[in-house]
């Protein structure tokens, strides 16, 4: 399969329309890391050895000394590194994760976008686990790094289903008090619930001195929120109602979400908690490299 | 005021404001459900903006319902009626009386035509605003006033064709008597929507005339008199043309005293009523040939006079006319004249009762060389004792001095007494001598107004007989009006003075300052006559000789002071036999027996009671009438209502009988307009639209007639509430 084969894959309407959860997840790392190669990006892989010359305060142990008598010069090897990283994927399955215009619902892009991580983690000899929830925590797989792990993970996405109302608040800090080991929280979420919980929540975690990374997924409509007609909207999660004049409100809602998510990115951003807004349009590759940028920055 | 449309079929249309309202209650019902992820941020706004929305729905639903309304209106035509609203209905049938000026003042040149045709054409345009069932008159302004078309049932064809059938008169101009018919006529409509047009050149003196209560129209009519204006539209259309002109407004002939008969000085004054200063040539013509010209040269608004001399056989008819060039009007150039120079004039002289009897002449007393008289009044020159009564009277002394040598050359005087004056052949004597009369029985007044209404002349002399109380009653306001004081007795006499020494009755008679004989006057009446010419005076007492125009028309001359030798020393002076004979000549001068007239008066000639039948009168215009019958009320061969200038000629078997001139009235060549402000309250108390030129005619008079149209405004509104809708309800996703 060519680069541009693979790179089609980092597209979530081609994704969705892979026959199982294991094939994404492939496709989409394989695109992902085979782009890489055009890239400027070092990130580091168990396949990859990189050599680089040695500068002083390095670690001596990690000098290559095959290297050194070859070529009477000092070079750092870095491939034997081993991680002992433990992933947590935190996946909202609420109701309002069903909401989708297009064709592929947020729920839909998160579980992809959960199991290319879990691939990638795991494919990095990095413990994964699993964490689906709505109000309350629906699954939970602690993370593990053995080859029986990213089946049962991909099982476990592929069933999911949005149900039910939004609680991350308190799913964060149940989840916090778990965690015993510092670890990866990666939460992947429409965050449509009261942001007085959610911000504790994520500050729990690092308050717990693990790392956080927040997909904060959204649907193009959610965020421009293209109606032309008068119509009745149906909330999801609550099943309340409202009639309304969207071109009319458009401008004060786009307004209230723009100072939503400001707040929740300047909230994260203070907790030192990554931000990543992505829509169900964008491609993977964009939040794989914020995994990976992230993954690097812990060592 | 009062709102209502012309179109009410179309104010269903009204019903499409509710269009709106349906489509927002349909679209309702027929909104989308969106399962959305979250409403929560809906919800916030939900207390704010979205109340806002439904305000501006609202306002939008309204806006849209008003812009709907407003166009359906529109077309509906929506009319807001004004202060002549009446309670009449949009479609009240209208009833109109046209009032077209068709005077002479119209003939004057104007835009390639006449002032009339513009008329015409505005009569004509008030004519398609009617429509079938609505009634129309058509009336003349000229007098007298013209009833064209009295048969009030509007015919849009005979309408136009009287309108056509128009044409300028030489008549003068009477708006009042016109305005007064066509609101009897409107008053008698059985419409309540009238409405009356006078449209003309509003010319000033047209509307200087007072109109009484117009029987005669009413009688016209057939229909109860009652001016019903309160409730009538009157509109005042000018129709404006050059008002610089020059006319020829009086042509006077006088006599050359002392002349040959015949000789005459023919006087025309003229007057430029341009506004610069016109020198033009003046041209006399006599039995048709030009006889004489002159120039004259008249400022801005001023007048000149042109004199020419001419002689004319006598016994016989002559016509005339001075004429100057044509101008914006061309009626006015001419004015016509006719002289029937007689060689003897026959003047009767009437004395008081129990004076002998007519055709005897009063001898004088022989060796008497002066009239005896009792002091201190009575009967003057009345011998004490004698039974006989005027032998020296003042008759006797006028009778000498007419005829002096009992020739009959020049003056043939009669002499009869007050009680056979009213037996007397009308027409006969051009000059009547009231000498010293105290009175006159009925007959004998209604002789006298008859005689002066047919152009005659009357001498009065005031003395010792006259009546003071009965000649204020009843002889003084049919010879002049005004009224006779007590007699003013001076015994040293005061010397009689001219009033002004270049009186044409005076030439040659005075000398300086100073009559050519002393007169000394001892006993004089004074006498108040307004208005009358002052020809002689008593320095300290008052006028002593006077000339006036009577009411019922002829020429009266006064002398206030008795011709006999108690009151005064004329009988004695050089003064009385040329004196008496100019005031007799002046008297018995054909102008003043009426022979010219003016437009729209009735001709009357002297005619020989004679003659059997009735003359045919040749017109100016080439017609021909019957005269009316002779020994008429006026004396005479009289013709009524005259509307042509020019000669008429009186025709009896193919022989000239006598000639009459008739004029313009002087006051039409003023072609001054009334302005525009003064238009508004001529008719007062009736209410006055003037319909300025260019203003619009159709558009001024369906606004006044059913109401001042909206329909602009209602496009207007309906274009401005579109506007605000647009603004209302665009999108707004700017951010």
């Amino acid at each position: 399969m060519s680069e541009d084969s693979y790179r089609r894959f980092l597209d979530p309407k081609v994704v969705s329309k892979l026959a199982t959860m294991e094939l994404r997840a492939r496709l989409v790392v394989e695109g992902f890391v085979t782009g890489l190669h055009r890239s400027p990006y070092k990130g580091f892989s168990v396949e990859f050895a990189e050599h680089r010359q040695y500068m002083p305060g390095d670690p001596l142990k990690h000098i290559d000394w095959k290297v050194f008598g070859k070529t009477d010069r000092f070079y750092i090897k870095e491939y034997e590194e081993e991680t002992n990283l433990r992933g947590y994927v935190l996946l909202d399955a609420s109701a309002s994760m069903g909401y989708g215009a297009d064709r592929i619902t947020k729920l839909e892009y998160g579980s992809y976008l959960a199991a290319a991580l879990i691939y990638l983690m795991l494919k990095q000899q990095d413990a994964a686990g699993l964490l689906v929830f709505d109000e309350r925590i629906r699954e939970f797989i602690p993370p593990r790094s053995n080859p029986r792990q990213l089946h049962m993970l991909l099982s476990e996405l592929d069933k999911t289903e949005a149900s039910s109302s939004t609680g991350i608040g308190e799913v964060l800090h149940e989840l916090a008090k778990r965690m015993k080991r510092r670890g990866l929280v990666i939460l992947i979420s429409d965050l449509l619930d009261d942001p007085d919980t959610v911000i504790p929540g994520l500050k729990h975690f690092r308050h717990m001195k693990h790392e956080v990374i927040v997909f904060h997924v959204l649907d193009p409509r959610e965020v421009e929120f293209r109606f032309e007609a008068d119509a009745t909207f149906r909330d999801m999660e609550t099943g309340e109602m409202m009639t309304t004049e969207p071109l009319a409100i458009r401008g004060d809602y786009l307004a209230a979400v723009s100072e939503w998510t400001a707040r929740l990115r300047r909230e994260c951003a203070e907790s030192r908690i990554d931000y990543v807004q992505v829509m169900t349009s964008t491609p993977y590759d964009r939040a794989l490299f914020s995994y990976l940028e992230k993954r690097k920055r812990m060592g | 005021m009062g709102f209502t449309f012309l179109n009410t079929a179309f104010l269903f249309t009204a019903f499409a404001a509710l269009l709106p309202l349906i489509i927002h209650m349909i679209s309702r019902r027929r909104v989308d459900t969106i399962d959305f992820s979250s409403i929560r941020f809906l919800k916030q706004l939900e207390r704010k903006r979205i109340r806002r929305v439904r305000i501006r729905q609202i306002l939008l639903l309204i806006i849209r319902s008003l812009i709907l309304l407003f166009a359906a209106l529109a077309i509906a035509r929506p009319t807001l009626r004004g202060a002549f609203e009446g309670g009449v209905s949009t479609h009240a049938r209208t009833s109109v009386a046209i009032v077209i000026d068709d005077s002479a003042s119209m003939s004057r040149r104007a835009n390639g035509g006449v002032l009339l045709d513009e008329a015409v054409a505005t009569g004509r345009a008030i004519a398609r605003l009617l429509s079938g069932g609505d009634e129309a008159f058509l009336l003349t302004a000229s007098s007298p006033t013209g009833i064209v078309v009295r048969d009030g049932t509007f015919s849009p064809d005979v309408l136009a064709d009287e309108l056509d059938g128009l044409g300028s008169t030489e008549a003068g101009t009477d708006y009042r008597r016109a305005v007064a018919t066509a609101l009897e006529y409107l008053g008698a409509s059985r419409n309540l929507n009238r409405e009356l047009y006078v449209v003309g050149d509003m010319q000033q003196s047209g509307w200087e005339r007072e109109v009484g209560p117009s029987a005669e129209m009413s009688s016209e009519t057939g229909r109860p008199g009652e001016i019903a204006g309160d409730d009538v539209r009157v509109y005042l259309i000018p129709v404006t043309g050059p008002t610089g002109n020059c006319a020829v407004t009086s042509v006077r002939l006088e006599r050359r005293y002392g002349g040959t008969p015949g000789m005459y000085a023919v006087v025309a004054e003229m007057r430029n009523l341009a506004a610069r200063s016109c020198e033009i040539p003046v041209r006399l013509f006599v039995d048709g040939i030009q006889v004489g010209q002159t120039g004259v040269t008249m400022d801005a608004g001023g007048g000149g006079s042109a004199v020419f001399s001419t002689a004319v056989d006598v016994n016989e008819w002559h016509s005339g006319w001075v004429e100057i060039p044509a101008d914006v009007l061309d009626v006015d150039n001419r004015r016509y004249f006719v002289i029937h120079p007689e060689e003897r004039i026959e003047v009767l002289v009437v004395r008081s009762d129990g004076a002998p009897q007519s055709g005897g002449r009063v001898g004088a007393p022989e060796g008497s060389g002066r009239v005896g008289a009792p002091e201190g009044g009575g009967r003057v020159g009345v011998p004490e004792g004698s039974g006989r009564v005027g032998v020296f009277d003042d008759a006797y002394y006028i009778e000498r001095a007419l005829d002096p040598t009992h020739s009959g050359v020049r003056f043939r005087p009669v002499m009869l007494t007050t009680a056979a004056l009213a037996h007397q052949e009308q027409g006969r004597f051009p000059v009547v001598v009231l000498a010293d009369i105290d009175r006159l029985d009925d007959a004998g007044e209604r002789w006298v107004e008859r005689h002066l209404s047919g152009g005659g002349g009357v001498l009065a002399v005031l003395g010792g007989g006259t009546d003071i109380r009965y000649w204020n009653t009843e002889l003084l306001p049919l010879l002049a009006g005004g009224s006779i004081l007590a007699p003013v007795e001076r015994r040293s006499g005061v010397r009689l003075a001219p009033v002004s020494t270049g009186h044409p009755l005076l030439a040659g008679l005075v000398f300086g300052d100073r009559l050519i004989d002393e007169v000394a006057v001892r006993k004089a009446f004074q006498v108040e006559i307004d208005g009358a010419d002052e020809i002689m005076e008593l320095p300290g007492i008052g006028p002593a000789m006077v000339a006036t125009t009577p009411p019922a028309g002829g020429v009266t001359a006064f002398l206030y002071t008795g011709i006999d030798p108690v009151w005064s020393d004329i009988p004695r002076s050089g003064l009385l036999v040329p004196l008496l004979h100019r005031i007799a000549g002046r008297l018995a001068e054909p102008a003043a027996r009426d022979l010219n007239c003016l437009i729209g008066g009735d001709l009357v000639v002297p005619y020989d009671p004679s003659h059997a039948g009735a003359p045919v009168v040749l017109l100016p215009d080439g017609g021909e009438e019957s005269a009316t019958r002779l020994g008429g009320p006026r004396g005479g061969a009289s013709l009524r209502v005259v509307n042509h200038t020019g000669i008429y000629r009186f025709m009896e078997n193919g022989e000239l009988r006598a000639m009459g001139a008739v004029n313009l009235q002087a006051e039409e060549s003023e072609l001054v307009a009334v302005s525009g402000a003064e238009m508004v309250g001529l008719l007062d108390p009736l209410e006055v639209n003037v319909v300025e030129p260019g203003a619009g005619l159709g558009g001024v008079i369906l606004v006044a007639r059913h109401g001042r149209e909206l329909w602009r405004t209602f496009v207007y509104i309906a274009l401005a509430l579109l506007a605000l809708e647009m603004y209302v309800a665009r999108p707004r996703f700017a951010r």
